[in-house]
């Protein structure tokens, strides 16, 4: 027991010792058998001229059940989905195209072995519109000087198939997806998740879905600054424009810090000031870099999306979500 | 409200590590506190970053090293030794001889002495520049910036105090008027 466990826990086993699962080592030691190191080290170098093994679906590995995976999927996420209407939204318009080919190549009669299944297209129009609609709404509720350009692309990034995929393959929905190609592709992934969020409107309701989409999507956007989702190229422009619409004073840049002007590396801080009063201050390379910087800050503080802002509550319950106005005004 | 600080990575970055310029006036100051000062900064001591290893000390200059003041008798009393290593090299210098020699040379010696015995010890030397005036050159006086507090508070002359301050300082006893004084 003691040398089974030695053996375990050395990071290469010897030659005659072999892991068959997690519980079970076989070990031939009756007698040393000829034929084992040749064809130990024929696998190794044979692994190694072809690289990893290509990744299989979890459908194709082994103890896997979709009734029970989806039912599983449901549970997990505490929410009751309707198991049809699920069930059709993990089913991509590819995958039908694939069986039917494939049934077709197999010589099946087409009339008596039609698939059944209807695809998630509808399922992913719907739960696109209200995906976007609930963001919007939710954007500009809690940001609510926030202008269209930056609820749009606050949305857009949401909605975008980076984040989407990313919340997607760690909700295993790439596992319940049926697709014609693995791994799936990212719209198509991403389709499928805008069907599963139809869904589970149509099944529980838009609170639900509202609170499911909070949950999942609106998280995404925590440690993440405006104007990295948010691509402005004249960022004093906007800001300028924005003091004008509220009548204050328009800025005026002041260089507030410097430090190393004539080496390499020089660092400066420029101030922004309307009417005698700092707005925001921003480091740079060089003064305008920093002044840019400023603006920056400055819009960020105008938008009220600074790094110190009051965090979403995301344990309110869902009466916050129908006024969203009322959510503004009480916070920061 | 709002944070009025830098917050995308790269500019945080950016201004975190930077290298800052500070200017200290040596004017009737114990070139003592003036070298423990330098020695805090150059070594990076004063930023909540600081690791021995990260060279993230900063630059200090220092000006009117010609004007320091010892306290007590050190002038004549403190002693400067030096051995090259050859037979009758052993020199000692009084602190008054050393300055006359090199006006620089004991604020110099003081923060050698105060800094790491390690090899980031060279680096940071480099980075203290001493001048004997006020007379600083024109791409470091482009560099600075932040002077930094004197630590010792100068007392004021006798013929600095004006003639109301003067006399409205409490006596201890009124002479009369006859009396003369040495």
């Amino acid at each position: 027991m003691a040398a089974c466990r030695a053996l375990v826990s050395r990071a290469v086993l010897p030659l005659h010792y072999h892991h068959v699962c997690r519980g079970v080592m076989l070990t031939h030691i009756r007698e040393k058998k000829r034929w084992m190191k040749a064809y130990t080290l024929i696998m190794e170098r044979k692994r190694k001229m072809e690289g990893p093994p290509p990744p299989k679906p979890r459908s194709q590995q082994p103890n896997f059940d979709y009734h029970a995976e989806v039912e599983a999927f449901s549970a997990r996420l505490q929410e009751s989905f309707s198991l049809e209407l699920l069930k059709t939204a993990f089913v991509n318009v590819c995958y039908l195209r694939s069986e039917e080919e494939r049934r077709r190549a197999l010589g099946l009669d087409l009339e008596t072995t039609t698939l059944n299944l209807k695809d998630n297209g509808e399922l992913c129009v719907h739960g696109q519109q209200f995906t976007k609609a609930f963001l919007s709404d939710w954007c500009r509720g809690s940001f609510p000087s926030l202008p269209q350009e930056g609820v749009a692309a606050i949305v857009g990034h949401l909605t975008g198939s980076e984040v989407m995929c990313h919340v997607a393959r760690n909700l295993a929905v790439e596992d319940l997806t049926m697709s014609a190609e693995f791994p799936v592709p990212d719209e198509i992934l991403q389709g499928t998740f805008f069907a599963v969020i139809g869904a589970l409107e149509q099944s529980s309701g838009s609170v639900r879905a509202g609170l499911f989409i909070r949950d999942f999507l609106v998280t995404q956007l925590i440690v993440k600054d405006l104007f990295d989702m948010w691509k402005v190229v004249d960022p004093m422009g906007l800001l300028v424009k924005e003091l004008t619409c509220k009548g204050i004073a328009l800025p005026e840049p002041r260089l507030i810090r410097s430090a190393g002007a004539s080496t390499v590396l020089p660092l400066y801080f420029v101030g922004l000031y309307s009417d005698r009063k700092l707005l925001a201050q921003g480091p740079g390379e060089t003064v305008l870099a920093a002044e840019e910087e400023a603006a920056r800050v400055a819009l960020r503080k105008l938008y009220g999306f600074t790094e110190n802002r009051r965090p979403w509550d995301y344990t309110a319950p869902h009466e916050q979500l129908q006024k969203p106005s009322a959510q503004a005004l009480t916070s920061e | 409200m709002g944070c009025l600080l830098p917050q995308s990575p790269h500019c945080w970055q950016w201004a975190t590590f930077a290298r800052s310029w500070f200017l200290i006036d040596a004017r009737m100051q114990p070139p003592g506190k003036i070298a423990s000062m330098c020695s805090v900064r150059l070594q990076g001591k004063h930023k909540p970053i600081y690791h021995p290893l990260s060279d993230i000390g900063d630059h200090v200059v220092v000006m009117n090293t010609r004007h320091i003041a010892f306290s007590g008798n050190k002038w004549e009393q403190k002693v400067y030794s030096s051995h090259t290593g050859y037979p009758g090299s052993f020199k000692q210098l009084t602190a008054a001889q050393m300055h006359k020699k090199d006006p620089t040379a004991i604020i110099k010696l003081a923060v050698y002495g105060m800094l790491p015995k390690n090899l980031t010890r060279r680096t940071m030397m480099q980075r203290l520049h001493l001048f004997p005036d006020d007379v600083l050159p024109e791409d470091i006086l482009k560099n600075l910036t932040e002077e930094l507090p004197q630590p010792r508070e100068i007392p004021r002359k006798l013929s600095e105090y004006t003639q109301e301050e003067r006399n409205a300082f409490p006596m201890l006893w009124t002479p009369p008027e006859d009396y003369r004084m040495k």
